[in-house]
């Protein structure tokens, strides 16, 4: 298996999800956090909620990881946008994150973002 | 000598991936500094086990880093000490193996090369992570090393 076949899974927010967000694409390699609000045992999918946006996630591929409402969950998966932009993000893995600490995780996502970017400028220069 | 080539280099993955291979056997290079070995923190998102070695990809978000961990050392008979001595190296290997499971968070470090073409590291130890914090800290630690060292110019050598 090459690198080439699998795309990382970008870094969002979830409330940066919203349709016009660069992010809420088709097939678009994600990786989410948030809190566990509901999990549904019948169709195995996974409601998470991070400042004040919520994800549906398909957690159907993911065995040896236990549910606990309130507890907070990372996914990394494909996101499927269904019609009237339901999101749903076909989890490929996941795990539990109790004790991250969200506000510096997301300020870190930001200063990363920036890094990246100069990088990428850096080496088309 | 520059303290990046004997050094466990801490880079994303982003970095890591656009390195420039030197001649055969002599590393990578970023911005002129050779690089030898490095240390990746991320998600383990494919794992492919085979007789000799183990494959898997470490995800930090910002690239795929393909990793392999070899599992050969029993059968490998220039690969120096005695018996007990591979043994015990393929011990640690096999307890490495283990840390690398689908969805887990790991520390890798190990020499960076270049395999058909990308970069990959061959493991020397790999570690999985119990605390989500370690990971942002990485993170940090990557972007303020690129800043204040790896983008810095190489001290020029010393005349003999």
């Amino acid at each position: 298996m090459s690198s080439s076949t699998i795309n990382p899974g970008i870094l969002v927010a979830l409330p940066e999800l919203e349709p016009s967000s660069p992010f809420f694409k088709q097939g678009m390699s994600l990786r989410v956090t948030g809190k566990l609000q509901e999990y549904i045992v019948e169709t195995a999918v996974a409601i998470i909620i991070d400042g004040g946006a919520t994800l549906m996630i398909d957690t159907q591929n993911l065995r040896d990881l236990g549910f606990r409402i309130g507890s907070i969950y990372q996914f990394i998966g494909e996101l499927l946008i269904q019609p009237e932009n339901d999101a749903i993000l076909k989890a490929r893995v996941g795990r539990n994150v109790d004790g991250i600490d969200l506000n510096l995780y997301h300020q870190s996502v930001l200063l990363r973002r920036q890094f990246e970017s100069d990088l990428m400028k850096l080496r088309e220069a | 000598m520059d303290p990046t080539q004997s050094a466990h280099v801490k880079l994303l993955a982003a970095d890591l991936l656009s390195l420039t291979a030197r001649s055969a056997g002599a590393g990578v290079s970023r911005a002129g500094r050779t690089i030898t070995r490095a240390e990746a923190v991320g998600v383990v998102v494919s794992r492919d086990r085979a007789n000799k070695f183990l494959r898997f990809h470490v995800d930090d978000g910002s690239g795929c880093v393909p990793c392999i961990l070899w599992l050969n050392h029993r059968q490998r008979p220039g690969s120096g000490g005695g018996p007990s001595y591979m043994d015990l190296t393929a011990e640690v290997a096999a307890e490495h193996a283990a840390a690398v499971r689908l969805g887990a968070l790991v520390r890798v470090r190990g020499r960076v090369g270049v395999f058909r073409g990308s970069v990959q590291i061959t493991v020397g130890d790999v570690v999985a992570e119990r605390d989500a914090n370690v990971e942002v800290l990485h993170w940090l630690q990557c972007v303020r090393l690129a800043r204040l060292c790896y983008d810095v110019p190489a001290p020029a050598r010393p005349r003999s």
